[in-house]
């Protein structure tokens, strides 16, 4: 168990080598600059902030730079926001895109499983169907449908919840970005659960569970979703790494100071430090919850072992 | 499958019914978009678009950080909140030499920091060069370049000195121009020097007639100084020097064995005569310089606070500001809120008790905050134009003409729009009239809006006219052998036109798409592009053929437009420049009479037009939504507000029905066009 845990704590560095070195060898590769905009610059001005961001310097004094500030975990200062350190920045962003996903994610396993439990104890019957088809549009309607059309109807219509913004937590303002971001890994996780419960509950343990004369909830809690739940596990470890760690769509839909909004607002600005910095950052978040997950399978499952 | 299809048919069929449900109720007999209900507090509730890079007046140059640096810096004056135009504020007047080449400001005493110092005419001295130095990197800093001395200290210039006669090598004695012909033939004249560069003979004589009662500007050694003839400028950088002076070979020579001493802050014209007034000499006549003052990169900053905590001054633990209003909070990527500030002079007509900048740039989300009434008012071309026909019958509906032009613009260096014939062609052949009606605007006539600046006589481009454009291309070489315009022959590979994804463009250009294959039966490839990419291939001039932009005045004066075209490089894009136009532009810029100035710089455009490097297309509209009771703010045509006039008002009886009257006593109303 141990070594295998270290050795996958060792090689999420050469990962995230490559995972930064791809970054920033395509944010070199995209045309213009943090500074390239519908003004351009007069030259002087330009060569000013050239050499106050060292970007004449040879490539590979800039690269041995960017690689320098990832192991230390500090990735320099951001070019578009004057005097503000990447660390900074993401510090102050994370909080807000890890409630919201924390809370999506939550939102999502409880309904998610539920449904998908009693759609596979009642399987072919109407709430099977009913649940398996709003699964699907949940998978079919991108948040960036959904979210307006939640907005339309709650808080324009409605007047119950506020179209946007962020209010702290906890608030009002985070319930329709949390449902919007949740209804994907709802679905997700509904057909998962139904899936891996009705090929658990014909298998052979959960007859003799019933053999024994435990009552069908007892069967259902203490094996049937312990087996049962397994791919969702599995789907939920990198599910909930990318949900806190910023969507680009809903936090933009609800103009929420998150990651997401960061990053995407970064890439067009092309403030190569912040985009690196982010990027790096959601590696080792999925990287690491890849390796939670993997560990957890061994508590949840006897049969696998490492 | 089929199950799952066609669930997926109702879902959607149920999507659409509820949309247009929502759109249907929200149209219904309503005057206003959404919840009319003022704010508890006196505070106005704002959008002011993406998060501001930083809040250091001098850096940044863009409008989303322009909003909020009128609230917190104040600069020697204002936008006037209907016109655009600079009013007085920490100056309370203002001499102008007789050549527009020197500016005096009378600064008032009541001036404040934030924190109680008091502003001087120093506090400007500091400013307008800490703006400069090279350090600051301000991405405006092009703005102050009209100051003597200020390009070369922005760019790291160098004077040179010799150390026998203990002089600085004179401009006049290496200029280049003499014996150089330009392209046309025509011998370069060498424009008279500005009186801001000759001897000081007395100086009540180099200004218009000051009243009596006012105290006579003095003369200072630095003065005379700035107004002694130009010293010659070399590049700092040795490679730049090098191509430079082997371009003049007497400059080269005379340069061998001198020292040469960087251009420093101290040498730049700006001046403290005394506490309170303020000189500023430029490199060469500019009337429109008083035009710039009210723009961020000229408002007050405070020396001690940056001094002390250098790029964290503007954090709100340290920041000291000097506007209307000071900094309360400011939470990143979410809002910014400031508070009336007591300091200021002019405080007790500050009638705002304080505004919420909301960091959001996502135009649907705005308008939903707005619809919700969580939301005063958005900014400009906040109305998308396909919500046109809903919202613009609407009582908040504001909208007026911009100081902004789109166009195109040519690749003049290569391509077959390299001939003036096809750029002559293809601006012909394009109806503007149904490209304005379609967008409800105005077609753009000529490379500045018509009808923004009072008086100016508008010169006008080539009228829609296909049969001519079709008969230029075929002169160009387009024809078939009987001598006509043959579509067929004219390769559309090799003009296509390219444009960023931003806002309307994408359809714009699809219907001027069609409207060149209407006129002309040939089509034009539409290239979309992520906007740095877009606009990192047009200031290379990598483009084949045009190239979609916009230009939004920087100050109130017909030369923001006109001077895009003085030099080669920078924001002109098309690569066309011609000497004769910069001359014209001197000529105007030098000229003293108001009406004249502008019948020059009124050729300068005419000769614009006749070498065709853009296609004008539309002019600027501002387009956004303001709750009635919101007063105080018009549809200025630079869409940039003075707070300090803005106020929300509680009786339903007084608020704005439509548009606010911007009618001003006198003849400056728009005209139209």
């Amino acid at each position: 168990m141990l070594r295998f845990i270290i050795r996958r704590v060792v090689i999420i560095i050469p990962m995230l080598f490559i995972v930064v070195s791809l970054t920033w060898g395509l944010v070199r590769v995209a045309p213009g600059n943090f500074y390239s905009g519908e003004k351009k610059l007069a030259p002087a001005v330009e060569k000013n902030l050239r050499d106050k961001y060292g970007l004449d310097k040879p490539w590979y004094v800039q690269y041995r730079k960017v690689l320098w500030n990832i192991a230390r975990f500090d990735f320099g200062d951001s070019l578009k926001y004057e005097g503000q350190s990447v660390n900074q920045i993401l510090f102050r962003a994370l909080p807000v895109s890890a409630v919201l996903g924390l809370s999506a994610y939550l939102l999502a396993l409880l309904v998610g499983i539920t449904t998908g439990t009693l759609a596979a104890l009642r399987q072919n019957t109407w709430i099977d169907y009913a649940s398996m088809t709003l699964a699907m549009l949940g998978i079919s309607i991108p948040n960036f449908v959904l979210g307006p059309l939640l907005v339309l109807v709650f808080a324009l219509t409605l007047f119950w919840l506020p179209p946007a913004l962020w209010q702290g937590f906890p608030s009002r303002s985070i319930i329709l970005p949390a449902i919007t971001l949740s209804a994907l890994y709802i679905a997700y996780i509904a057909r998962l659960t139904r899936s891996g419960m009705l090929e658990v509950m014909r298998s052979d343990y959960i007859r003799t569970a019933r053999a024994k004369g435990l009552s069908e909830s007892q069967v259902v809690w203490r094996h049937g979703l312990r087996g049962g739940l397994l791919p969702v596990v599995s789907f939920s470890g990198p599910a909930l790494a990318f949900l806190i760690t910023g969507t680009v769509v809903v936090e933009r839909v609800f103009a929420l100071p998150g990651l997401g909004n960061y990053f995407i607002n970064a890439c067009f600005n092309r403030d190569e430090p912040l985009i690196i910095g982010i990027v790096a950052f959601i590696a080792v978040t999925v990287l690491v919850f890849n390796l939670l997950v993997d560990i957890a399978y061994g508590f949840i499952d006897p049969r696998i072992s490492y | 499958m089929t199950r799952n299809s066609s669930c997926a048919a109702a879902a959607l069929i149920l999507t659409l019914s509820l949309i247009s449900a929502g759109c249907a109720a929200s149209a219904k007999n309503q005057i206003f978009f959404g919840k009319t209900d003022p704010p508890r507090d006196n505070v106005l509730r704002y959008v002011s678009g993406s998060e501001p890079e930083t809040l250091d007046p001098q850096i940044p140059d863009l409008q989303n950080e322009a909003r909020i640096f009128i609230a917190l810096y104040e600069g020697l004056a204002e936008y006037d909140p209907k016109t655009g135009e600079p009013v007085p504020a920490l100056a309370e007047r203002w001499e102008v030499n007789k050549d527009s080449s020197e500016f005096v400001f009378h600064l008032r005493r009541t001036g404040r920091f934030s924190n109680g110092d008091p502003i001087t005419a120093r506090d400007f001295v500091y400013t307008i060069r800490r703006g400069l130095s090279p350090e600051t990197a301000s991405r405006s800093a092009s703005l102050g370049h009209a100051i003597k001395y200020a390009q070369p200290y922005n760019s790291g210039g160098q004077f040179v000195f010799d150390p026998d006669s203990k002089t600085f090598l004179l401009e006049k004695d290496f200029a280049e121009d003499e014996g150089v012909t330009t392209k046309s033939g025509v011998a370069a004249r060498r424009p008279p020097p500005p009186l801001s560069s000759l001897p000081v003979v007395s100086v009540t004589d180099e200004y218009p007639p000051i009243p009596e009662n006012t105290t006579p500007i003095a003369d200072t050694p630095f003065h005379q100084l700035m107004h002694s003839a130009a010293r010659v400028v070399v590049p700092g950088d040795p490679k730049k020097r090098n191509v430079a002076l082997d371009a003049n070979p007497k400059l080269k020579a005379a340069v061998a064995g001198k020292k040469l001493v960087p251009v420093e802050a101290k040498d730049i014209g700006v001046e403290a005569v005394d506490d309170y007034t303020l000189r500023i000499s430029l490199v060469k006549p500019a009337p429109y310089f008083i035009s710039l003052m009210p723009h961020h990169f000229f408002r007050v900053v405070h020396q001690k606070t940056i001094e002390q905590f250098g790029h964290a001054w503007t954090d709100p633990k340290h920041i000291v500001t000097s506007g209307c209003f000071r900094m309360e909070a400011w939470k990143r990527y979410d809002r910014i809120i400031v508070a009336r500030d007591p300091m200021n002079w002019d405080a007790q007509n500050v009638r705002l008790d304080g505004i919420v900048f909301y960091m959001l740039a996502d135009i649907p989300t705005m308008l939903n905050l707005y619809k919700a009434g969580e939301l005063d008012a958005t900014y400009n071309h906040t109305v998308p134009p396909a919500w046109l026909e809903s919202m613009a019958t609407m009582k908040d509906f504001m909208d007026a003409r911009e100081t902004a032009t789109d166009y195109y613009r040519f690749n003049t260096t290569k391509g077959p729009t390299s001939d003036v014939r096809v750029r002559k062609a293809l601006n012909m052949a394009l109806d503007k009239k149904a490209l304005a009606d379609w967008r409800h605007v105005q077609p753009l006539i000529g490379v500045t809006p018509q009808g923004i600046f009072p008086g100016y006589p508008q010169p006008q481009g080539d009228v829609f006219d296909p049969e001519k454009a079709r008969r230029l291309l075929a002169e160009a070489g387009y024809r078939d052998a009987g001598g006509n315009f043959d579509p067929a022959k004219f390769s559309a590979a090799e003009v296509e036109l390219i444009t960023n994804a931003d806002g309307s463009n994408i359809p714009f250009a699809e219907f001027n798409q069609a409207l060149w294959k209407r006129s002309l039966g040939i089509t034009i490839q539409i290239r979309v592009m992520e906007s740095t990419t877009f606009h990192a291939e047009v200031a290379k001039l990598d483009y084949k053929g045009m190239a979609r932009t916009g230009w939004g005045a920087d100050y109130m004066d017909p030369f923001t437009f006109l001077d895009l075209y003085s030099t080669p490089t920078g924001n002109n894009g098309t690569g066309w420049w011609d000497r004769r136009y910069v001359e014209l532009l001197d000529e105007a810029n030098r000229t003293i009479d108001h009406q004249r100035r502008y019948e020059i710089l009124a050729q300068a455009e005419q000769m614009v037009l006749d070498a065709q490097p853009i296609i004008p297309t539309v002019v600027g509209t501002t387009r956004w939504m303001k709750k009635p009771y919101v007063k105080g703010m018009y549809p200025n045509p630079l869409s940039l507000y003075s707070w300090k006039s803005v106020y929300i008002e509680r009786d339903p009886a007084k608020w704005d029905y439509g548009v606010p009257s911007m009618a001003m006593s006198g003849p400056s109303a728009v005209a139209g066009g």
